[in-house]
């Protein structure tokens, strides 16, 4: 989807550039490799873009003009069609259904969002989703010393990771999803490293492990639901 | 930002936060702080004063002997719209990018992850 929406925009002076939150580099070369980009693709894996840019999730993006200012902070992003809304298929593990169930909640505005890329690259400042610098830091997140703890509890289990594995970092991990519980990319990152309790590669599902004390279904939930599960967006 | 001791070559430390030692103390574009002793005899910021100062949070592991320091709390995430600059590595592993080479280019910089 970005290469194709990168492939639109660059002949009119745009540009997609995709940061991979992974840990792990060989887990993002894959999906790289497989969608054979034509836009930069880096590796963030201390996930420092969430503590610069104030990602928290994913797919979230910031928009940069031509001169090198942000004209919308993080935000949002997807920009797919939305999935047919089929009946959840029958015979689903009961907790992968209450999975659907809240991800149908996720607003699903892919196109909308799609659009108001192509009419900023079209118009610039022109257009109507491009913000005042004030408005673009108003509107970027606030940063309460907790947020900032776990940026650094974050980073320091990064590097710990690298040293001694998910022993070493957990500590720090489990401090920064403490600290800043709204922050999946901390939370997700973590669980996918470990597996679940019935001994599942957490990546799937990322359900109840004895790593970390929350899991994608139980976060979710506690945080409002699907439809809460990203900082609300004004286009 | 990750360190193995309690001193910080404040060039680094002004790459990565935007935070410069100057005469007056710690600034970031017009703001600046006054940080006395700051800056050692040896050119090196105390990251214990520097922390203090900026409301920034430091962590360490004791096993490991590394410090995190945290981004400055209070405020929002961006203290101004000038995009900062970003480095990091391509995913393919051929080299590097940086934010700054997309002067020119209205860009959308997308945060994904396989997880």
């Amino acid at each position: 989807m970005w290469q194709a929406l990168h492939a639109e925009i660059a002949p009119r002076g745009g540009a997609v550039v995709t940061v991979a939150l992974d840990v792990l580099a060989d887990r993002a070369a894959p999906w790289v490799e497989a969608a054979a980009p034509s836009h930069p693709s880096v590796l963030d894996a201390s996930h420092l873009t969430d503590e610069l840019l104030g990602f928290v999730n994913v797919p979230m993006a910031v928009w940069v003009d031509e001169h090198g200012r942000i004209v919308r902070p993080a935000e949002r992003a997807s920009i797919d069609p939305p999935p047919p809304d089929a009946p959840l298929p029958e015979g689903l593990p009961e907790r992968l259904g209450r999975m659907m169930v809240e991800v149908r909640k996720i607003p699903r505005d892919g196109p909308v969002y799609r659009a108001a890329i192509l009419d900023w690259v079209a118009r610039g400042a022109d257009s109507p989703y491009a913000l005042s610098p004030d408005t673009v830091v108003a509107r970027s997140a606030e940063r309460p010393e907790a947020h900032a703890r776990a940026a650094a509890c974050f980073e320091l289990g990064h590097a710990l990771f690298q040293r001694g594995g998910t022993e070493a970092a957990a500590p720090w991990w489990r401090e920064a999803h403490r600290s800043h519980p709204e922050n999946w990319t901390y939370k997700r990152q973590a669980w996918t490293l470990v597996t679940t309790t019935d001994g599942q590669p957490s990546d799937l599902i990322q359900g109840p492990n004895d790593v970390y004390e929350g899991n994608w279904l139980d976060d979710v939930v506690a945080g409002g639901g699907g439809d809460r599960y990203y900082p609300e967006r004004v286009l | 930002m990750l360190l193995d001791s309690l001193a910080v070559d404040a060039e680094a430390f002004a790459a990565r936060t935007g935070w410069e030692a100057k005469p007056e103390g710690l600034c970031r574009g017009e703001v600046c702080v006054p940080a006395p002793g700051a800056v050692r005899a040896d050119g090196h910021l105390d990251v214990t004063i520097v922390a203090e100062r900026l409301g920034m949070p430091l962590v360490h592991d004791d096993v490991y002997g590394l410090w995190a320091l945290g981004p400055a709390a209070g405020g929002r995430t961006l203290a101004s719209a000038d995009a900062p600059e970003l480095t990091l590595p391509l995913v393919d592993g051929s080299g590097s990018w940086s934010l700054s080479s997309m002067r020119g280019r209205r860009t959308i910089l997308v945060a994904w992850a396989s997880w």
